[in-house]
């Protein structure tokens, strides 16, 4: 019998569920996420799709999720109600952040409001120095009250972080206690088991936010289950995580703040194995739906990823220079830069004449003026259906039904008459600006880390990602770009080609040539220790499970990190040069300079990473997607700038491409349209995807 | 049709120009030794064109807006003749173009066949410059020649040649020359990326092109203001405030006196009035009161305004020289930062008057500056700097924002963990004071205090706080702010130690500094109970002051409001009080500060 892997991806209009069997097939589906229960949905979806396909429940193999209940119960201020126990004389550091803001000459500003109200953080008298010696030693009894001051006030989750926890741990251990023994069934988060690593706030405010979704998450994962076993699926559930690994529901459930940016990762997955199978070896993801658009690096094959990022700060421009909004999380994830650039995207013209894009959206309601819901003000997506790149009928395989002549007279009364230009000329316009805008977020990961995007290809997906990608690949000077199969749909997608993996980290500072290397050797094998303990309680184990090293290390006085890999074998004189070496070298390559061999390095934190590997080693085969292909569409004008003017452009199916192809030329799609410009030389991979080389 | 007229293109170019700015800041970021430049962003990158007008400023410290001209200026008028390719300019001289001496500017001319088409420009804080004391930062020095290394401007390249003259002399002049090699080099390596991506422009669009679009992006902005300058009222608005001395002459109280005249799409700020200049370290130039002054504006403006020449066209800043706000030779301006957001205050209490219902009352007064410093038993040195700051002043719509930074420097506080790990000092607390905010139908902001334990043998503590004497003001009912407060071992002996001050401290010494609560908004007794619930439940204000203060009677058994008894109490309130009208300004509580303070 076929073995399915499942894909599920939520949205906040749509969730997406694809089926994948090991011999290649795919089944996909695009249903309405049912706000009131996403476990509904699932389980709703999957029904349908068993109707038409015939499978059963136990053709299902496994259930890989990406979700957005984590992240929605903080945007929403829909978490626990959490107490915090913390140290006398710091009562406030959740709430005072770090005192920065991220918007200038804004007196309207307003800070997020703290998880957790400042008579729910309760302190005691405690202090362990610096050095993990015990400065003032806890007081039991205070502690006992501490606790039973929250328990009082009925709260549904308990933090702990004390300072210095991370070095010391023995406070919070014996407040842990005393909680286990009050409320054994209370959801708890104690630092020094969450992220024991130096700085207070960012410690504090993790160990809060994993508090604050630990019963929301805990409960949506039972209902799923629930759900599951009542529709006959005994398949293991997986959850996408920020960093792009997997975890199981029981390990997602206990550190729920692993799973916060859930959302976008599988996308970024699913790209990398598809690169990895093609050989590419360093790709830009460019993921581009209705309200936002996203950009991500893989290179030489790994993601990049942030130490540190922060939940719901909004989207901004400059968001890199400016911090302070959002939730910070110091866990690692999925490097992704953001804009405020999708297909509800306003056009409209400022008081200086200018003509600017979003990033106001025009959402699902009243959508775009072509949607004929509402709409009055054009959209991005009404401009690309002026200029011919979308289909003037429909959208979703005929699901959205549009109104071209709303779209063109709206767009021509309120952008191009009042600028003077032709309608097609706004139009085009206002698609160049907006790709200059999510240019930015591209460059926010290439060149701002000091990588040159000309180096790598462009990997577009989410519904409008492949109708920009070309051009905004010329601007950039990116020569090949690349459209993945269900590219309207790839973020469920990539969830089947994900690994299982648990993130360890450790504050450990130290000089290394002057550290005791057997006290960082026997630190290491800890962290390995409990990853290997974890993968092994979810069944990997000899081959399939796969235990790797890394070291944070700045130089001494510096006060930021870089991460390097720690290769296998003890550390030794040898190694330590060898990690001094391969940090001068990535120091270089993201700053452009390196010190000399005198300046010493500071090992900064250790790191461990477990993966779980699949059976076949992940290698991603050609699939066949059941759903016969739409008949082929007539041939229409599009405009493609002043250079080219209209140009009558032929509409393939993705099957067409098995000869390839010279542009103009528009792919439609039931997921995605793809927009191939003049010259351009269009073609298909063995894994099915469309390659677009560009030329010089 | 002419390329430059075109707004599409136009549009495009702004975007691209404005993106290289900030991609120089990011580079700044990066390369950066220091946590100075990398936690509280106290540097710049921005474009000028060819002239050395403005074009575009990276998002990174208001407090450098207007900063870029007028070194610019000085360039100019020092080298117009006298530029080639290659070339690099570096200057801090803050009577010939500069701020004070810490900043340092590195200014490349871009050519494109021959002829200078733009500059490229970053101003970073250093963390040394020489001078009597650590950091360069003193706030006690008397005049310019004790605070540091003046870099009058000069070229650091000639020709693509490194001047190596005077790059000896820096590094035999600064402390760690380590660190401000490594943060030239970061400044360097943003000119450079200013370069390469700027050729790319004009080689998209010709240098005729890009030069017309410079000065588009600059008549652009100069649009936009003068549009919403449209909007807002015309007349004069004055308002006065104080600095409480400065720290060298104790008890001379400082006056910051501005008036806002206003006429169409055209804004006049002057400072006439303001202080003569001082022998304290506070001493402004007038970019940096320009700097306060835009500050002020731009925030009753929409954003969104690109930051160039355009923006300052349509205002102008006058401060007569020879003034705390435009100190001639040979004022000291090292500790120039606090009289900076003082004025940047001052501002929002002028535009509150044009502008009742959009600007907040005072804050906490800006960063209070404690420096701990000296030597281990093997003589090396430690040097600790912290600058804080975090309460805003009420607003006509919203309480103070509690623990954020002043509007001026968005600065970052530095980890208390990190700290300790990197310093001789344990800090004991950081967190909010309760009943210190001022009371108004929107509260300011409520303060911290932090309390600092010396570790080492012995060290010399430098303090720099203010609003001591001069509460921060509330506005139109709103009461002030009550004062900042310094204590040396507040569990022992409990002295008291005066707003600014340089002492000796020994091993186990505690200094605590409370910063001062911001002013209120609006009438108390219109402030709704539920909010005054709210902080008294939260231990931001006890219940006796929010008696006093809101006549709000809180049953705190079942946190619940006696609606009847505070309707009774808040009308013998208002009668007691008897107000003909709503007061604009308050400096002073109802009654006398001893007993607000019970």
């Amino acid at each position: 019998m076929v073995q399915y892997r499942v894909g599920v991806d939520i949205g906040g209009t749509f969730t997406d569920i694809v089926l994948l069997g090991d011999d290649g097939t795919i089944h996909t589906r695009k249903i309405s996420s049912s706000v009131e229960n996403y476990a509904h949905a699932i389980v709703d979806g999957l029904a349908a799709l068993f109707r038409e396909t015939g499978l059963a429940g136990d053709a299902i193999e496994e259930l890989r999720h990406g979700t957005t209940v984590a992240s929605n119960a903080i945007l929403e201020h829909k978490g626990a109600r959490v107490g915090l126990i913390t140290t006398r004389g710091f009562r406030d550091v959740l709430e005072i952040r770090t005192l920065r803001m991220p918007r200038l000459y804004d007196l309207a500003w307003e800070k997020p409001p703290p998880l957790v109200e400042r008579y729910l953080r309760q302190t005691v008298d405690e202090r362990i120095d610096a050095f993990g010696h015990i400065d003032r030693p806890l007081d039991p009894a205070e502690a006992e009250r501490a606790v039973d001051v929250l328990l009082a006030e009925k709260v549904e989750a308990i933090a702990v972080c004390l300072l210095h926890s991370f070095t010391n741990p023995v406070h919070e251990l014996a407040i842990k206690e005393i909680v286990t023994r009050k409320a054994p069934d209370l959801p708890l988060s104690v630092s020094c088991e969450v992220l024991p690593e130096i700085k207070e706030y960012e410690r504090t405010s993790t160990t809060v936010v994993n508090a604050y979704v630990m019963p929301v998450v805990a409960r949506y994962l039972r209902a799923l289950r629930k759900g599951l076993d009542a529709a006959g699926i005994p398949a293991r559930l997986l959850l996408m995580q920020s960093n792009g690994g997997l975890t199981t529901d029981s390990a997602a459930a206990e550190r729920p703040m692993n799973i916060i940016e859930s959302g976008p990762a599988g996308g970024v997955i699913g790209a990398q194995a598809l690169a990895r199978a093609t050989g590419l070896p360093g790709i830009i993801t460019f993921d581009m739906g209705g309200t936002t658009a996203k950009a991500s690096m893989v290179e030489d094959g790994a993601v990049t990823r942030a130490a540190e990022y922060s939940v719901g700060a909004g989207i901004m421009i400059g968001s890199r220079l400016l911090t302070g909004a959002g939730y910070t999380l110091k866990v690692p994830a999925i490097d992704l830069a953001e804009v405020g650039a999708g297909g509800g995207s306003l056009v409209w013209i400022d008081p200086a004449g200018s003509l600017q894009i979003g990033p106001e959206s025009a959402g699902a309601v009243p959508g775009p003026v072509c949607y004929d819901k509402g709409g009055e003000t054009p959209t991005i997506t009404d401009a690309n259906l002026l200029l011919g790149y979308i289909n003037p009928a429909h959208l979703v395989g005929g699901a959205v039904p549009l109104n071209a002549g709303k779209a063109r007279r709206v767009f021509a009364e309120k952008i191009a008459a009042p600028m003077g230009l032709p309608p097609e000329q706004a139009a085009y316009g206002a698609h160049l600006i907006a790709a200059s805008n999510m240019i930015r977020a591209i460059k926010a990961v290439s060149t701002e880390r000091g990588r040159d995007p000309r180096e790598f290809a462009l990997f577009a997906f989410g519904g409008n990602g492949p109708v920009f990608a070309c051009g905004m690949a010329q601007a950039l000077g990116i020569r090949r770009v690349v459209v993945p199969p269900s590219a309207g749909l790839f973020s469920s997608f990539g969830l089947l080609y994900a690994d299982v993996e648990h993130h360890y980290a450790r504050s450990f500072r130290r000089l290394l040539r002057k550290t005791d290397l057997g006290e960082v050797q026997r630190a290491w094998d800890a962290l390995a220790d409990q990853a290997a303990a974890q993968l092994a309680a979810e069944g990997f184990t000899g081959a399939r499970m796969k235990v790797r090293r890394s070291a944070a290390l700045h130089y001494h006085g510096q006060s930021f990190d870089l991460t390097v890999p720690v290769p296998d074998g003890i550390l030794d004189a040898t190694m330590v040069a060898r990690l001094e070496e391969a940090f001068g070298q990535e120091h270089e390559k993201t700053y452009g300079h390196r010190a000399g061999p005198e300046e010493p390095v500071e090992l900064v934190a250790i790191q461990v990473v477990g993966l779980g590997l699949r059976d076949n080693g992940g290698a991603p085969q050609r699939v066949r997607d059941s759903r016969p292909e739409p008949a082929a569409s007539p041939a229409r004008a599009a405009y493609f700038g002043s250079d080219h003017g209209w140009i009558e452009t032929p509409v393939l199916r993705r099957s067409d491409l098995a000869t390839a192809r010279t542009g103009p030329l528009i792919v439609e799609e039931y997921d995605a349209t793809c927009v191939v410009p003049p010259g351009a030389r269009a073609s298909l991979d063995s894994s099915g995807n469309i390659v677009i080389e560009l030329g010089e | 049709m002419s390329a430059t007229h075109d707004p599409i293109a136009f549009e495009l170019f702004k975007n691209a120009i404005f993106s290289i700015a900030d991609e120089m800041a990011l580079t700044v970021v990066r390369t950066t030794y220091s946590g100075v430049l990398k936690d509280n962003m106290d540097f710049s990158t921005g474009f000028a064109d060819a002239d050395g007008k403005l074009v575009a400023q990276g998002l990174t410290l208001p407090g450098h807006l207007g900063s870029v001209p007028t070194a610019m200026e000085a360039i100019m008028r020092h080298y117009r003749d006298d530029m080639a390719p290659g070339d690099v300019f570096i200057m801090n001289d803050p009577f010939d173009g500069g701020m004070h001496l810490p900043d340092i500017f590195v200014f490349k001319p871009l050519y494109h066949e021959g002829r200078r088409l733009a500059f490229a420009c970053t101003v970073c804080h250093h963390t040394d410059v020489g001078g009597r004391v650590a950091g360069s930062n003193a706030s006690d020095s008397t005049e310019i020649y004790a605070e540091g290394l003046r870099i009058a401007p000069l070229k650091l390249y000639e020709a693509g040649r490194i001047n190596k003259t005077l790059m000896t002399f820096i590094e035999k002049n600064v402390r760690l020359p380590v660190r401000v090699f490594g943060d030239l080099r970061a400044q360097l390596a943003a000119c450079h990326i200013a370069e390469t991506q700027f050729a790319e422009l004009v080689k998209k669009y010709g240098a005729e092109q890009t030069t017309a679009f410079m000065r588009e992006t600059v008549d652009y902005a100069e649009r936009l203001t003068r549009a919403a300058l449209e909007r807002l009222p015309d007349g004069e608005w004055s308002f006065e405030d104080w600095i409480d001395d400065d720290g060298v002459d104790y008890g001379v109280p400082i006056r910051l006196f501005v008036t806002i005249r206003k006429t169409g799409g055209h804004m006049v700020v002057d400072w006439t009035g303001t202080h003569p200049q001082v022998k304290g370290a506070i001493n402004n130039t007038l970019s940096f009161t320009k700097a306060a002054s835009y500050t002020g504006v731009r925030s009753v403006l929409p954003s969104g305004i690109p930051n160039n020449e355009g923006v300052f066209r349509a205002i102008e800043v006058i401060c007569p020289p020879g003034t705390v706000g435009n100190g001639v030779l040979p004022a000291a301006c090292a500790a120039r930062g606090l009289t900076g957001f003082r004025m940047t205050d001052c501002m929002f209490g002028a535009l509150a008057m044009m502008l009742p219902d959009r600007v907040k009352a005072a804050g906490d007064g800006g960063n209070t500056g404690i420096t701990i410093g000296g030597y281990y038993a093997d003589r090396s040195p430690f040097i600790y700097v912290d600058f804080t700051c975090g309460a805003w002043g009420a607003r006509p719509w919203a309480d103070g924002l509690d623990g954020n930074s002043h509007m001026m420097a968005n600065m970052a506080s530095h980890s208390i963990e990190v700290t300790e790990v990197e310093q001789p000092i344990q800090i004991l607390a950081y967190e909010f004071v309760p009943d210190k905010a001022g009371a108004g139908k929107y509260r300011g902001g409520v303060p911290f205090r932090r309390d600092y334990r010396f570790l080492e043998s012995e060290a010399m503590l430098q303090v720099r706080s203010d609003r001591r004497d001069h509460r921060p003001f509330g506005l139109y009912g709103g009461n002030p702010g009550l004062p900042s407060e310094n204590y040396l071992n507040p569990d022992g002996e409990n002295r008291t130690l005066p707003g600014k001050f340089t002492m000796t401290i020994k091993r186990g010494d505690v200094f605590r500094h409370v910063l001062a609560g911001a002013g209120g908004w609006g009438d108390p007794l219109e402030r709704d109970p539920a909010a005054v619930l709210r902080d008294v439940r939260n231990e931001l204000l006890s219940p006796a002051k929010a008696l006093a203060d809101y006549g709000v009677v809180i049953d705190t058994a079942s946190w619940t409001v006696d609606a009847s008894a505070t309707t009774r109490r808040r009308e013998a309130m208002r009668r007691a009080r008897g107000w003909q009208e709503v007061p604009k300004v308050q400096w002073h509580d109802p009654q006398p500060l001893a007993r607000a303070a019970e």
